[in-house]
């Protein structure tokens, strides 16, 4: 989850993540800074995210990442 | 058959409407797509044709992607990790070889029937500069009504269940009823399977709420095509069609208006047919969220043509950005030069096929594509620039959160797209050189004031009536933007006060609307796609 929170912050200075409750709904990742997650995300925590899990569900809060980052990196 | 035409509104939605409450729930769905498949006929009788090919192509394909996935679930229970691995490699290269073909099949007609014509004259053109024979025959070919819209549908469609985000339907009439019922198939919204084929097979009752609810979008989309976008129509087409003739001043307004046209009559038609939608208890996909208080060219884009944009996101720009080339292009461009060239990449690579697409939707020709790129430049030079910005503000202390800076930025965005649109309407990339050339050399403002304006279609009262409709879907919007529900307000009301703002906007359609003599029936723009 750290490591996570820090990628947020390094894309996004200044936004507080943990308090967010709809990081799309409001704007705050747009598909442009999803795309620059989603790179980070694979090189970091050796997962392939697809543009199947690239849906609004996956990225709303910093739980559902998380969630997102463990089911594949189970599977 | 116009969706603002008395024979749609009246007779045809009014038989489809008794028809579809008369039979048992079960079959109503039958009478939606019969519905859909006479307004297709009546539309567009020989092209028909190419809708059911498209139909069957995508529904065998989807239940030919479930056979390949329940093969696999079947085969994996018997191996081991390794197994499942190549398996699994084997069963993707399968389900991706029936979708690339489908996808080629589809857009193939599409490809062939909206572009051939202008690829054919340009080779040929490209021949004809080196002294050889032109190459490519000269095809009059019909261009199918909605094609643009059905094929991204069903695109749309066959991606997700290769994707596995559903499983194919089985029922033939449940996907040809998707890709046809007729309130969308002119200009959309292009929606998705999973929003609106379970809705369209529900078969349910016409309740008082959404008649209510839906005639009120109706005569709303009919307020904001006929009382204002047809009536500044007369003007746009005068000074786009004698742009030589006009001085910068009366170019610029003729951009602005022709704005004013294409948000009111593609805005318009959405409510039409949402509200058409509506009265068959379906829900179609929005279309439109306020588009001119947007505060950058990217949030515009957010809120226009949203189920566009929304397709080339998922469909485009995704499965560009994600794909393993740029991946690994990324990785390599982060390790041997940055880290923002490494995450610029992707999303410039992407964008660029974004806007490419955005632009040969819109049609073939170089106008176009040029729209396209406009808008990707645009978006380019933002990001690419947005840390300067941001640096800039810091060093001036500018508070970029502060209501004056919002109000900039939406006049900015303004300023953009009107640009985009004037190039959007102008004849031509050359003539849209001109017609800026001649905005910012011979603006001549006297053109405004000296009566100048009123000799090319409008007159005063034409005008007037235009400015006023402007301002009620003005404050409409700033309402909503502000979260009042106004449809709930309104149905909350008694029945006095209810039936006065109906019969108002019936009355301002009759009495201001453009039609009669001396004004044509104007085609929707978006339905020349």
């Amino acid at each position: 989850m750290e490591e996570l929170l820090s990628i947020l912050k390094n894309l996004k200075p200044g936004v507080d993540f943990t308090a967010q409750t709809d990081l799309i709904g409001d704007h705050i990742l747009d598909s442009m800074s999803v795309v620059m997650l989603v790179g980070e995300l694979n090189d970091t925590f050796d997962i392939e995210i697809t543009p199947v899990d690239v849906v609004p569900e996956n990225f709303k809060t910093v739980d559902t990442i998380y969630a997102m980052i463990q089911r594949l990196s189970d599977d | 058959m116009s969706y603002s035409s008395i024979l749609y509104l009246l007779p045809f939605l009014g038989a489809v409407l008794l028809l579809y409450n008369g039979v048992p729930r079960k079959f109503r769905w039958c009478i939606l797509l019969l519905a859909s498949y006479i307004f297709y006929w009546m539309g567009s009788p020989t092209t028909l044709v190419f809708l059911l090919l498209s139909t069957v192509a995508v529904y065998f394909a989807g239940i030919f992607l479930n056979k390949i996935q329940d093969g696999f679930e079947l085969s994996k229970k018997a191996l081991d990790r390794e197994g499942k691995k190549s398996l699994r490699k084997i069963i993707g290269w399968q389900k991706k070889a029936v979708c690339a073909c489908t996808l080629l099949f589809i857009f193939g007609l599409l490809a062939f029937l909206k572009y051939y014509p202008f690829l054919s004259e340009n080779i040929n053109q490209f021949f004809g500069w080196m002294h050889l024979a032109a190459p490519l025959p000269e095809l009059k070919l019909i261009l199918p009504l909605g094609i643009s819209y059905y094929t991204l549908q069903a695109a749309g469609y066959i991606i997700d269940v290769y994707r596995g985000k559903y499983p194919a339907s089985r029922h033939i009439g449940k996907v040809a009823l998707f890709l046809s019922f007729f309130p969308q198939i002119v200009e959309g919204p292009i929606a998705r399977f999973d929003e609106t084929a379970g809705q369209l097979m529900e078969g349910k009752r016409s309740t008082y709420k959404n008649l209510t609810f839906g005639a009120q979008l109706i005569l709303w989309g009919l307020f904001k095509k006929m009382v204002i976008a047809d009536r500044a129509n007369a003007f746009v087409a005068e000074v786009f069609e004698n742009y030589a003739r006009q001085s910068g001043a009366v170019l610029l307004m003729g951009g602005i208006l022709f704005t004013v046209q294409i948000y009111m009559e593609f805005s318009g038609c959405m409510d039409i047919v949402t509200g058409s939608a509506q009265l068959f208890g379906v829900e179609l996909p929005k279309n439109f969220a306020r588009p001119f208080f947007a505060t950058s060219v990217n949030d515009f884009w957010r809120r226009w043509h949203i189920t566009l944009g929304a397709w080339l996101r998922d469909y485009v720009f995704y499965s560009v950005s994600l794909s393993k080339g740029f991946g690994k292009l990324s990785k390599t461009a982060k390790e041997k030069c940055s880290p923002f060239l490494g995450a610029l990449i992707p999303s410039a690579a992407a964008l660029f096929c974004v806007w490419f697409c955005n632009g040969i939707w819109h049609g073939a020709g170089w106008k176009y594509l040029a729209y396209g790129m406009y808008y990707y430049v645009i978006m380019l030079l933002g990001m690419l620039l947005e840390p300067l910005f941001a640096r800039g503000a810091a060093m001036v202390h500018l508070n970029r959160e502060g209501g004056a800076f919002h109000i900039f930025r939406i006049l900015r965005t303004c300023v953009l797209v009107v640009g985009g649109m004037i190039l959007f309407r102008a004849e031509s990339v050359g003539a849209f050189g001109e017609i800026v050339g001649k905005i910012f050399t011979s603006f001549s403002p006297k053109t405004l004031f000296d009566g100048t304006l009123l000799q090319l279609g409008m007159d005063g009262w034409d005008f007037l009536a235009v400015a006023a409709g402007c301002a009620i879907v003005f404050v409409v919007s700033l309402l909503q933007e502000k979260g009042w529900s106004l449809r709930e307000r309104i149905a909350g009301q008694n029945i006095a006060l209810r039936w006065s703002v109906y019969f108002a906007l019936i009355l301002a359609v009759v009495i201001f609307g453009a039609y009669g003599t001396g004004y044509d029936q104007v085609a929707f723009i978006y339905g020349q796609f």
